[in-house]
């Protein structure tokens, strides 16, 4: 049927000629379909969004196109003739480009040196610099050639990948989930870009996206993935909201409430933020967890530059901000990985030593870590023994361990929380991303935390995890537990905060009540403009009184 | 790429692999091809491969008392492979066994000259003493480690190489381990003879004479392993191993567990020095080159145990048979280097297999972890 109506769609359509055509493209990785019979047809003059949530074959399918990956079936035609892209040089020679989710810049390098870094010929300075300049004109994406690429902004860097991905003038140039890294306002520049790449240069370009408003926003036509399969495609306006979630999970959706972020449906959330707000109520409660003025150096870099925040029993505090500035290692020093170089931890009272090894589980601080498999996890020990790591750390090395009664708990946890695994000794490796996110939350929740830190708890996780994520810390703050929830998804922070942190450049720029929270002011805070209109001003105005 | 990241290497890793059915074809085609091999190579030499095979069961197991010295000779084995499983499951590489041995031997060489008392209490120091030798010596490795984060890869095996002269200059000096009779023949630069009553007591059975030096191996690598089974220790060395920084997170402090397991694999190949010396499996006196590859075969025992210590076993009596074996070679005509060159195939017999099945689950691993949240690792599939 998908079939039969794109090869109607092939026919007619007469907008322009088709610059790429994919034809019953198929990938398997071992038992795993990631796309089955895909057909993509992007055409010049043209934004062609491809919607899908995580794991629906998006990444697959641009990784096909840009020679990363070889499909199992399947046929490609660039311009009417088909092709084989077996490397990214092929796909280069081909016309096609691609500007990846994660950049690929040195940071010691200047822009210039980037842009050219990689190429075979023989380097000129002056020719590089001019192409930067040209570039950013054409494109109205300014960027200066002779910063360091390390101390740009996330949506400078962007910039200097875009630019890279353009000098080599591609006719195809598809952009990989682009807006996660950028503030809303670096991301509505961003589709300025992109328009002006269709419509003054008849380029082709690919928005890969999980975020609805996104594809509404910027593309002309859509194709809608869902288990590596195309479900639908069209002209964008043809969909409304509602259809296009639909499609993309695979049910009727709300458009409310817990869907509504995890699709990036901005509005609807920030709209039922302002209103309907009676979460909060916390802030008479006693404060659990207090950082007061955290520094952190690494690598000659300040990365945390005095951060002061207060989480209070029972509320959720959402830290928002763009990827890089200081939630990681913020995350680290609460899972006492790194000690802080000044500043102190306070936890329900007691100041809690930084970097000191397991002192902050001690203090029964909890950690959904951003990487489970850096610090949150064993991948070869069994699930049972990752469900019981908290007991590890305690008391002395030569008590017994009771696998009986470890593997009671691990049963009891495996049932609660719908851990989906052959049973308590499977190792933890052979799990799926979802549930090995799951045996982390069980775990940190079955320690009767004072506090849950949860960095980035959904990355990665399809719809109905994020929704069952988003219910589990709402639970775990209504019995008590102060949340810090550190995301670059800002949707995920209004949905589930009641009160909202803006860090930038390693520092809390802003903060607002959930009630106050306005996504255009927050998004000027995370591009670090400081407190543009704020509503009650902080008081460091001291000396200029004085000198006034 | 998520699931081989963060995961142990070869050397450290436990097979993911569950088709024991293509494993164990996989070991008995590698080791076929290791003997048949062994057997041109013999043949080649102007010998008989059966001659020689006769030759190595009747030095090692069927001749009066053989396999009682085959026990002896693996004890040393044993001690060494024990502590380097342990080390290596906590994620450390210590190679330098063959000095721990060494130094270990020459202060139980000490002890068991200069202790006085009753031959329980010479055999205890001489064992004690032998322990705080090698655990010193890899002591030195683990301070510059937990100091200077100098990798203990390095500084294990030069402190090997540091020694061998020490013992030489030990040996020379008669107020350290020079045999202080000057009387008798060839005495320069050896140590003193160790007195009957400061050696490992023998038992008899069935007229072999089994040093009970394999008992103290028998006995540690016993302890060990329930200490690594059941106890916390063996959680914390494991996750050490596996992830320092989950460690890390959850109380289990990098710096001094890995620094104590350092010592203390230091201290069981110092023990196995002391066996070695008092128990008579490497003559009755230090000299120079004493330890004798003993450390060395410890780590390959280790190495092809896989970092199980109960594997260790049959693997340490292998190795003992293929020396105890070679001293009979003789007869054969064949020299008795073949027996080296022999182990050495068995060696890559034995490593072949689980470093294929390695690259295998690795290869597998990969491909399964293309798309970012499918399930990446379902308990493999048979046979590729």
């Amino acid at each position: 049927m998908v079939n039969a109506a794109s090869a109607a769609g092939a026919t007619d359509a007469g907008t322009g000629p088709a610059a790429v055509s994919v034809r019953g493209l198929t990938k398997r990785y071992g038992d795993v379909v990631a796309c089955s019979a895909v057909d993509l047809e992007l055409r010049r003059g043209e934004i062609h969004g491809v919607l899908g949530e995580n794991g629906a074959g998006k990444s697959t399918l641009m990784k096909v196109l840009i020679g990363l990956v070889q499909p199992d079936a399947g046929t490609i035609h660039v311009d009417g003739e088909q092709v084989r892209v077996d490397s990214p040089a092929r796909a280069g020679a081909l016309g096609i480009g691609m500007v990846h989710q994660h950049f690929s810049l040195v940071d010691e390098l200047r822009v210039w040196e980037n842009v050219v870094l990689g190429e075979r010929e023989r380097l000129d300075p002056k020719h590089a610099r001019d192409l930067v300049a040209t570039i950013g004109e054409r494109y109205g994406l300014a960027v200066d050639p002779d910063t360091r690429v390390g101390d740009l902004t996330a949506g400078l860097r962007q910039r200097v990948e875009i630019i890279k991905c353009l000098r080599r003038d591609p006719s195809i140039v598809i952009f990989d989930e682009p807006t996660s890294v950028l503030t809303p306002q670096e991301s509505e520049q961003l589709f300025a870009v992109l328009r002006v790449a269709v419509e003054r240069e008849g380029k082709a370009v690919a928005l890969v996206s999980h975020k609805l408003d996104e594809i509404r926003r910027a593309t002309d036509t859509v194709t809608i993935l869902r288990r590596g399969a195309v479900v639908d495609h069209g002209p964008t306006d043809r969909f409304d909201q509602q259809s296009l979630a639909q499609a993309m999970v695979g049910r009727a959706v709300s458009l409310r409430g817990d869907d509504a972020a995890a699709l990036g449906v901005t509005d609807a959330v920030e709209d039922e933020a302002r209103h309907a707000h009676e979460r909060s109520g916390a802030s008479e409660a006693a404060v659990v967890l207090r950082i007061e003025g955290a520094v952190l150096d690494r690598y000659g870099h300040r990365v945390l530059d005095g951060v002061d925040l207060e989480v209070r029993a029972g509320e959720i505090v959402g830290v928002a901000g763009v990827e890089g500035n200081g939630q990681v290692e913020l995350a680290d020093v609460l899972s006492s990985l790194v000690a802080l170089d000044a500043g102190t931890v306070v936890v329900d009272g007691e100041t809690v030593p930084t970097g000191r090894a397991g002192a902050m589980g001690a203090a029964r601080v909890g950690m959904i870590p951003e990487d489970r498999h850096d610090a949150g996890c064993v991948l070869d020990m069994s699930v049972a023994e990752n469900l019981a790591l908290g007991r590890v750390g305690v008391g002395s090395a030569l008590r017994r361990i009771d696998r009986g009664s470890d593997e009671a708990a691990a049963i009891d946890l495996i049932e609660r929380f719908e851990i989906r695994c052959s049973g308590p000794d499977a190792p933890f490796h052979s799990l799926s991303g979802g549930n090995q996110q799951r045996v982390v939350l069980a775990r940190e929740l079955s320690g009767d935390p004072k506090v849950l830190v949860a960095a980035q708890p959904t990355r990665g996780l399809d719809v109905g995890a994020i929704e069952f994520m988003g219910a589990q810390l709402r639970a775990t703050a209504d019995a008590g537990v102060g949340i810090l929830l550190i995301s670059s998804e800002l949707e995920e922070i209004l949905h589930l905060a009641d009160r909202i942190l803006v860090m930038h450049a390693g520092r809390i720029v802003g903060a607002m009540a959930i009630e106050d929270a306005d996504v255009e002011r927050i998004g000027l805070m995370m591009g670090g403009v400081v407190d543009a209109p704020p509503p009650r001003p902080r008081p460091t105005g001291t000396g200029e009184e004085r000198n006034g | 790429m998520a699931d081989v990241r963060n995961r142990p290497g070869l050397l450290t890793g436990r097979l993911a692999s569950t088709d024991t059915g293509v494993t164990l074809a996989a070991y008995a085609v590698s080791l076929i091809a290791a003997l048949a091999l062994s057997a041109v190579l013999v043949s080649a030499t102007g010998g008989s491969a059966g001659a020689v095979l006769d030759a190595l069961l009747d030095g090692s197991l069927r001749s009066p008392g053989a396999w009682g010295l085959t026990l002896t000779t693996a004890a040393p084995l044993l001690l060494v492979a024990t502590g380097t499983i342990v080390a290596t499951r906590a994620g450390l590489v210590n190679i330098g066994q063959e000095g721990q041995v060494l130094i270990g031997a020459a202060f139980s060489g000490y002890a068991a000259v200069r202790v006085g008392g009753p031959g329980w209490v010479v055999v205890s120091a001489t064992l004690l003493f032998g322990a705080v030798g090698g655990g010193a010596w890899a002591g030195i490795a683990a301070g510059l480690r937990a100091w200077r984060k100098v990798p203990e890869v390095l500084t294990t095996l030069l402190l090997t190489f540091v020694s061998f002269p020490l013992l030489t200059y030990g040996l020379s000096q008669s107020w350290l381990l020079a045999d202080r009779d000057t009387e008798r023949q060839n005495q320069l630069n050896t140590g003193e003879i160790i007195p009957g009553d400061a050696r490992l007591p023998d038992l008899r059975l069935f007229g072999n004479a089994i040093d009970s030096g394999f008992l103290v191996a028998a006995g540690l690598a016993a302890i060990l392993t329930l200490a690594m089974a059941r106890t916390l220790l063996g959680t914390r060395v494991d996750m050490l191993g596996f992830n320092p920084r989950a460690a890390q997170r959850f109380g289990v402090a990098a710096g001094p567990l890995s620094a104590a397991v350092l010592v203390g694999s230091g201290a069981t190949a110092g023990m196995a020095g002391a066996v070695l010396l008092s128990g008579g499996a490497a003559g009755d006196r230090l000299v120079f080159g004493f330890a004798g590859n003993f450390g060395w075969d410890g780590l390959l025992v280790a190495l092809l145990a896989r970092n199980r210590i109960l594997v260790a076993l049959p693997v340490a009596l292998v190795f003992a048979t293929l020396r105890t074996g070679s001293s009979f070679l003789a007869a054969t005509g064949v020299d008795r280097k073949v027996t080296d060159v022999v182990q050495a195939l068995l060696v890559l017999a034995l490593l072949v297999p689980p470093a294929l099945l390695f690259v295998r689950d690795r290869r597998r691993a990969l491909r399964s972890t293309g798309p970012s949240t499918a399930p990446s690792t379902n308990p493999t599939p048979e046979a590729a």
